[in-house]
């Protein structure tokens, strides 16, 4: 990938106001964690906030680091995979939508850079985010005095939130390859959802670790009993998802009618 | 194809399902030429374009431009054409300036390149500005700036003046033409306006029903225009032409553009 493509993907995100809304969207988890970790704390208080509070109760969680990493990747695993669709829609989408993909297509450039260099921004944004998402879970958990600090449990807790965002981010392509082969933001988010309802339900059977939809809620607890380590098969499943989703956008990119 | 040949399409067709939108087109644009091709809305130029820049893919036969083979694969070729494309697109949240400088880096274009378009199709008030708050005017001047920024040999244009007052409608012509004329650039420009194809091309290629229907040059294309005028027209109707044409020359005059 050259250099060009790549600076004139990151350029194109100036101004962008989707970088800004996945940033306060996605800030919203730990701070939403925070307040169940606030309020489990407090049992009395969770009784006068009413459903929040039986909500908060009903998950059993305690105030300890533990828990409120659990609940940032339970949070972060289920939102960042909506989060990551909305992100791929936009960078691979935008182009039909504003109409400039024809003005991209019939440049000098070889058409699998521009899908190499949006998954790189894709991947760069993503990961900077969950950075983001990690440093505000450890301060929020220091101003709440959360028990249980250690360096591995931060450690661990944030490697739970990294691999989930590491898994949901291979799975992207296919997102990649929906919008440009529907050609604009709504098929893309369309395939993301119903891919997120299907892991969901997938993974509650003895499939989950097979379809590659599910492996993010299995390994975040949220279809059924928590994978806490990948199976190599799953592994293998989203790695091919992966291969298959970047070569499908390669060939709707070069091989396609490109058409807005 | 020939050397002096510079874009060459051969039994070229496109269909969607049972729509055939260009029908067996062979066409020849040699070297330097401003080649019009004129045809009426759903005619098949916006089609025709599509497929010399590999955006779309023939049903059959085939067109090369420059001697390549426009079909989506190796692009190394389209660094020496410049393009506009139906409508004019640039991303919304980006300056004229940033839009250029894009097209510079993915061109190699040279570091004042952007600044020389801007320069050159009166961009300098706007190149701050971000390209979602353009005129529709604007906009057209900044997908012809973008399709000159690196210097191509040449032009494919898809109604270029598309949304221009007359007075740019008299201005970008004047650039084709120099273009044309200076740096030996080849411009095939589309248009469903006979008018703006009769006033700038050598020659022009008539397209109906996706099919080419005609090829005259610019003479032809005259002389044919004055026997339908003095044989159909009446007095009445040539003195009304000739004033519509006085009154768009003292639009000109009124508003700053050369009459």
């Amino acid at each position: 990938m050259t250099a060009p493509t790549l600076t004139t993907e990151f350029l194109k995100l100036r101004r962008s106001k989707v970088t800004w809304l996945s940033l306060l969207a996605y800030a919203t988890g730990p701070s939403v964690g925070a307040l169940f970790m606030w309020i489990v704390r407090d049992p009395e208080r969770a009784g006068q906030l009413g459903l929040l509070g039986t909500k908060a109760d009903l998950a059993g969680l305690d105030a300890t680091w533990e828990s409120y990493f659990l609940l940032l990747t339970q949070i972060s695993g289920l939102g960042g995979m909506i989060l990551l669709a909305v992100i791929a829609a936009y960078v691979f989408g935008r182009e039909y939508a504003e109409g400039t993909a024809k003005n991209m297509l019939a440049l000098p450039v070889p058409r699998y850079r521009f899908a190499l260099a949006k998954l790189a921004v894709v991947f760069v944004w993503f990961a900077g985010l969950s950075i983001f998402a990690i440093v505000e879970t450890v301060v929020l958990g220091l101003t709440l005095g959360l028990s249980g600090l250690s360096a591995g449990t931060v450690w661990g807790g944030a490697s739970d939130v990294l691999i989930a965002a590491g898994v949901a981010f291979l799975l992207v392509p296919t997102v990649a390859w929906v919008a440009t082969l529907g050609r604009g933001y709504l098929p893309p988010l369309g395939f993301a959802i119903f891919t997120l309802v299907l892991g969901n339900v997938l993974g509650a059977t003895g499939w989950g670790k097979w379809f590659p939809w599910s492996i993010v809620p299995l390994f975040a607890g949220v279809a059924g009993p928590r994978v806490e380590t990948l199976a190599p098969a799953s592994l293998v499943v989203v790695v091919l998802t992966f291969l298959a989703g970047v070569g499908a956008t390669f060939a709707q990119m070069r091989y396609a009618d490109n058409q807005q | 194809m020939s050397a002096d040949t510079v874009i060459s399409a051969r039994k070229l067709t496109k269909r969607y399902g049972d729509v055939l939108a260009v029908d067996r087109l062979d066409l020849d644009v040699r070297r330097g030429e401003i080649y019009g091709f004129l045809g009426r809305n759903g005619a098949g130029k916006t089609t025709t374009i599509r497929m010399l820049l590999g955006l779309i893919h023939p049903s059959k036969g085939e067109v090369r431009v420059l001697g390549h083979l426009a079909d989506g694969g190796d692009t190394g070729w389209l660094g020496r054409v410049g393009f506009l494309v139906e409508t004019a697109t640039a991303y919304p949240n980006l300056t004229v300036w940033e839009n250029l400088e894009i097209q510079r880096r993915l061109t190699g274009s040279e570091p004042d390149a952007v600044r020389r378009v801007i320069d050159q199709l009166g961009l300098d008030a706007y190149a701050d500005r971000r390209a979602g708050r353009l005129s529709h005017g604007n906009l057209q001047r900044l997908a012809l700036a973008r399709a000159l920024l690196h210097r191509p040999d040449v032009l494919v244009l898809d109604e270029p003046t598309n949304g221009l007052d007359p007075a740019g409608i008299v201005e970008i012509r004047k650039l084709l033409r120099s273009i044309a004329d200076e740096h030996g650039v080849t411009v095939f420009m589309s248009s469903h306006i006979l008018p703006e194809v009769a006033h700038l091309a050598d020659r022009v290629g008539v397209i109906g029903g996706g099919r080419l229907l005609e090829e005259l040059s610019r003479k032809e294309l005259f002389e044919r225009a004055r026997t339908l005028v003095e044989s159909k027209y009446t007095e009445e109707q040539r003195a009304e032409a000739l004033l519509s044409m006085q009154l768009e020359r003292y639009f000109l005059q009124v508003t700053g553009g050369v009459a």
